[in-house]
């Protein structure tokens, strides 16, 4: 993934990213825009469709920027959602560090 | 919220319910085939169950649950909804409906009767699809315990299928069927509060699952609506729970969601050979974790508790890259999906705004009707004292200040308002009471063995809930009399060159501030000739009473008339029709009979709007104040003694612009004085019957005009003939409220025997 040097930026997600998480998750991800992205989903317990979908949706908007969308941590749970509803995030994952 | 209150909600929504149920079976009879009637009618059925599985009603989920299986082959085109089919519909909606009345009041139902409709329904079921025999019994048992109600699927737990079944089934997983399911959600889903992940975990129970999340939709983050539904999901599963089993999954979520389940054959099934499929996780215990819930409403402190548990409970774990499947979305498919992301945003947006609309359409609160009659009682009370202090204003200060008078003025124009408001409140459309007559048009069709329509106009004419209540007894009456009587047997229709299935119409309008329900059928109509003689024999007329077509029509509503057995077999019309005038009447109505010999009879109720209050003149007669409905005077004048005819021994006529009109002595006829009184010296009301017709009623003086406050002579006093109600007037006098009707019909007394005429009045 080619990444620019900018400032690169962290996200902790929230426990709970549930279907009233997704407007909040949204415009976290909108104002972070324009910097490489790291998140951390390590505390996350439980995420619905809307969430993932928001995720997936920056990290495509991160790839067309050029720039890069990471997870630096996983919870069991997150992995598991995403792996249910067959959101491949292995890629995504920051291997590098 | 206690859970009586709850259970409460839950019988008014089945209520409900069961009326959509009933409407979307008639369109359905009706010849509609929109899929959307047939999913109304699914849901209804589905709701009463699920909502009936949370308070454990046994038989009415079990029962539920076969009708829905039957629905469900409607809905999924395996069944076509043939008359035959409805019928047996159609009767288990009003079984269901029993059903719900029985688990809320306690009654029984006749069970013979319930059996008798599952097995109907299990043939219907059976007829096409062999495969969905064996799933009823499972679900029904399971469905009492575990079945959630709609409105909160976020504890949606997967009905009969357990983890543990499926792992006992594990060694012949080899064998199993595989289905390929598409499942694309709409943001209603989400909207709704379901959860695409849920869904897809208790899909994943069933077997083995193998997944490929469709993303092409999915926009650019800044053209992303976070609460719309962009994946969409090809699933291709193992399992030997049949399809049923899977659609059981979907089943509170299946409006909101396109979902396509097909069988691919057995060892050929390599399914989506073309897409990565993501095998799915054996173990998702770890997203078992929320409450289960088995009652719909969880209090907001539980959850929060709740959820807090899990985050002590939790332990996050780094995640292991493991074997790496590519995603299918890369870069190079971006400015594809950029014009198809606007598209579906814009879709998404558009259906937001519809549902945002439609939530926003009426806000309601429900409220006891004890609530609304005290209410209504304590309006009434404050017309009648609103009254009582201008009268006495009036009296005591004879040219009272003008401040007094435009306060009083106000005042009494704010009353007016305030009782206009309060009666609507207690307006509601007549639209049970005409569904609950298409009932009992089935059961009387079913025990004559003639086939009927029922045709509906104007349910959303509101009345008076009284009246409403009040209504559905005669208008049953009237109804089985239609069926029974007015409408000919099939074989007879098409001798006569109509069509075998006869029509009943109901029709309910608003006329001049009062309801108008109008029930017609295309009969043979009224054999007067057999009416007229019935009447001659039973001492109504004389024999040689010269009597209008209408005349002999509304002869059957004399008490006297339908005593007789054998008038029912040969006129039709005739048993217990007096029954259904004095309801009427009652209810300050009036009911006519119109019947064409050969083309069926009309029936016409005029009811008033509301049995609280009342337009009427005040006039005076031999010293009595009585009260005039406003609706029935077309216009009062002053009779010239030139306008006077006589005629006869003791007939007037009164001339109004060239035509001759019936004098009445309204204090004559009520008894009220022995002698005629003379017209010159009093005002004359033209007032107009419901027979049509006018007629010039003799009053001796007009008082004013007024609202009154009606009280019932029945419930305080006794019935009196000529008398409708009676109120209470501003200096605390009673005063008499007439009823026009039977005065005009007295009028014309010579036809009737004096039993029809009034006698005194009390």
């Amino acid at each position: 993934m080619a990444s620019k040097k900018t400032a690169q930026k962290t996200l902790s997600l929230a426990p709970v990213l549930d279907l009233n998480e997704a407007t909040a998750l949204h415009e976290k991800l909108l104002g972070l825009k324009g910097s490489d992205l790291v998140i951390d989903a390590s505390a996350v317990e439980r995420v619905g469709t809307l969430c993932v979908q928001v995720l997936m949706a920056g990290a495509k908007t991160w790839d067309e920027d050029h720039l890069s969308f990471t997870f630096s941590k996983v919870s069991d749970a997150f992995e598991k959602t995403t792996q249910l509803i067959g959101v491949d995030i292995d890629h995504l994952m920051a291997k590098e560090i | 919220m206690d859970m009586n209150e709850i259970k409460e909600i839950f019988f008014q929504e089945c209520e409900e319910q069961l009326a959509e149920l009933e409407s979307g079976l008639l369109k359905l009879n009706d010849g509609d085939r929109d899929p959307e009637t047939v999913n109304a009618v699914f849901r209804a059925v589905h709701s009463i169950k699920g909502g009936a599985g949370a308070f454990g009603l046994d038989d009415l989920v079990s029962f539920a649950h076969v009708f829905e299986t039957t629905l469900d082959c409607v809905r999924s085109n395996r069944l076509d909804p043939g008359p035959e089919v409805l019928k047996v519909m159609l009767k288990s909606a009003d079984v269901l409906a029993d059903l719900t009345n029985a688990a809320r009041d306690g009654g029984s139902v006749d069970e013979a009767r319930s059996r008798q409709l599952i097995k109907e329904l299990e043939a219907l079921a059976n007829g096409e699809v062999p495969q969905a025999s064996a799933a009823p019994e499972p679900v029904a048992k399971a469905a009492p315990v575990a079945v959630a109600p709609v409105v909160n699927d976020e504890g949606f737990q997967p009905v009969a299928f357990s983890f543990d079944d499926f792992e006992a089934d594990e060694p012949a997983l080899i064998d199993m069927p595989t289905y390929e399911i598409v499942f694309k959600p709409k943001s209603d889903l989400y909207a709704k509060g379901n959860e695409a992940t849920l869904l897809l975990r208790d899909l994943s129970r069933l077997g083995e699952m193998s997944i490929h999340c469709d993303m092409d939709a999915l926009p650019a983050l800044d053209r992303l609506s976070p609460e719309s539904a962009y994946f969409a999901w090809k699933i291709s599963l193992k399992t030997d729970k049949g399809e049923d089993a899977i659609r059981t999954v979907f089943e509170f979520a299946e409006w909101d969601c396109d979902l396509e389940v097909t069988l691919v054959a057995g060892e050929a099934a390599a399914p989506g050979e073309e897409l990565p499929m993501q095998p799915v996780p054996f173990d998702l215990s770890i997203l078992d974790d929320e409450p289960a819930v088995s009652v719909g409403v969880i209090e907001e402190e539980e959850q929060l508790a709740a959820q807090q548990e899990i985050r002590d409970a939790a332990v996050s774990a780094a995640a292991t890259a493991s074997n790496v499947l590519q995603m299918a979305q890369s870069a190079n498919r971006a400015p594809a999906e950029k014009s198809a992301g606007a598209a579906a945003s814009a879709a998404a947006q558009s259906a937001a705004a519809q549902q945002a609309a439609a939530s926003a359409a009426t806000p309601t609160i429900r409220v006891d009707l004890d609530r609304v009659d005290r209410l209504i009682n304590l309006v009434g009370e404050l017309v009648i004292n609103q009254a009582m202090l201008s009268q006495s204003v009036v009296e005591n200060d004879a040219n009272g200040t003008s401040s007094i008078n435009m306060g009083l003025e106000e005042l009494q124009q704010l009353t007016r308002e305030i009782q206009d408001s309060v009666m609507a409140i207690r307006a509601q459309p007549v639209k049970p009471v005409f569904q609950r007559m298409s009932r009992i048009v089935r059961e009387i069709a079913d025990m004559t063995g003639k086939s009927v329509r029922l045709i509906t106009e104007g349910e959303n004419t509101e009345v008076d809930k009284t009246v409403i209540d009040k209504l559905a007894e005669p208008l049953t009456h009237m109804i089985r009399n239609a069926v029974d009587h007015g409408l000919e047997t099939p074989e007879k229709r098409l001798a006569a060159g109509k069509s075998a299935e006869g029509t009943v119409r109901l029709t309910a309008k608003h006329r001049s501030g009062r309801i108008v329900i109008e029930l017609a059928d295309d009969g043979a109509g009224i054999n007067r000739e057999k009416v007229r003689q019935k009447a001659i024999d039973n001492d109504l007329i004389a024999a040689d009473a010269n009597l209008s077509d209408e005349e002999i029509d509304n002869l059957i509503f004399h008490a006297g008339f339908s005593t007789a057995d054998k008038i029912s077999d040969i006129s039709g019309r005739g048993v217990g029709m007096d029954v259904v005038k004095r309801s009427i009447q009652a209810l300050g109505g009036r009911i006519n009979i119109s019947s064409k010999p050969g083309h069926g009879s009309i029936f016409t109720m005029s009811l008033p709007l509301t049995l609280a209050v009342l337009d009427g003149m005040v006039v005076t007669v031999a010293n009595q104040t009585l009260v005039v409905p406003l609706t029935a005077i077309v216009e009062t004048l002053q009779p010239e003694a030139a306008a006077i005819h006589s005629f006869g021994s003791n007939q007037r006529l009164i001339s109004i612009r060239n035509s001759f009109c019936p004098l009445v002595d309204v204090g004559r006829i009520l008894n009220f004085r022995a002698s005629q009184a003379n017209p010159v010296e009093g005002v004359a009301l033209l007032v107009e019957s419901e027979g049509g017709g006018q007629r010039a009623l003799m009053v001796d003086a007009i008082q004013g005009q007024r609202q009154v406050v009606i009280k019932s002579l029945e419930a305080n006093y006794t019935h009196v003939p000529g008398i409708a109600a009676a109120t209470i007037l501003g200096d605390g006098r009673v005063a008499l409220i007439l009823d026009v009707d039977t005065i005009v019909a007295a009028s014309r007394g010579h036809s009737l025997k004096p039993e029809m005429s009034l006698a005194a009045a009390g």
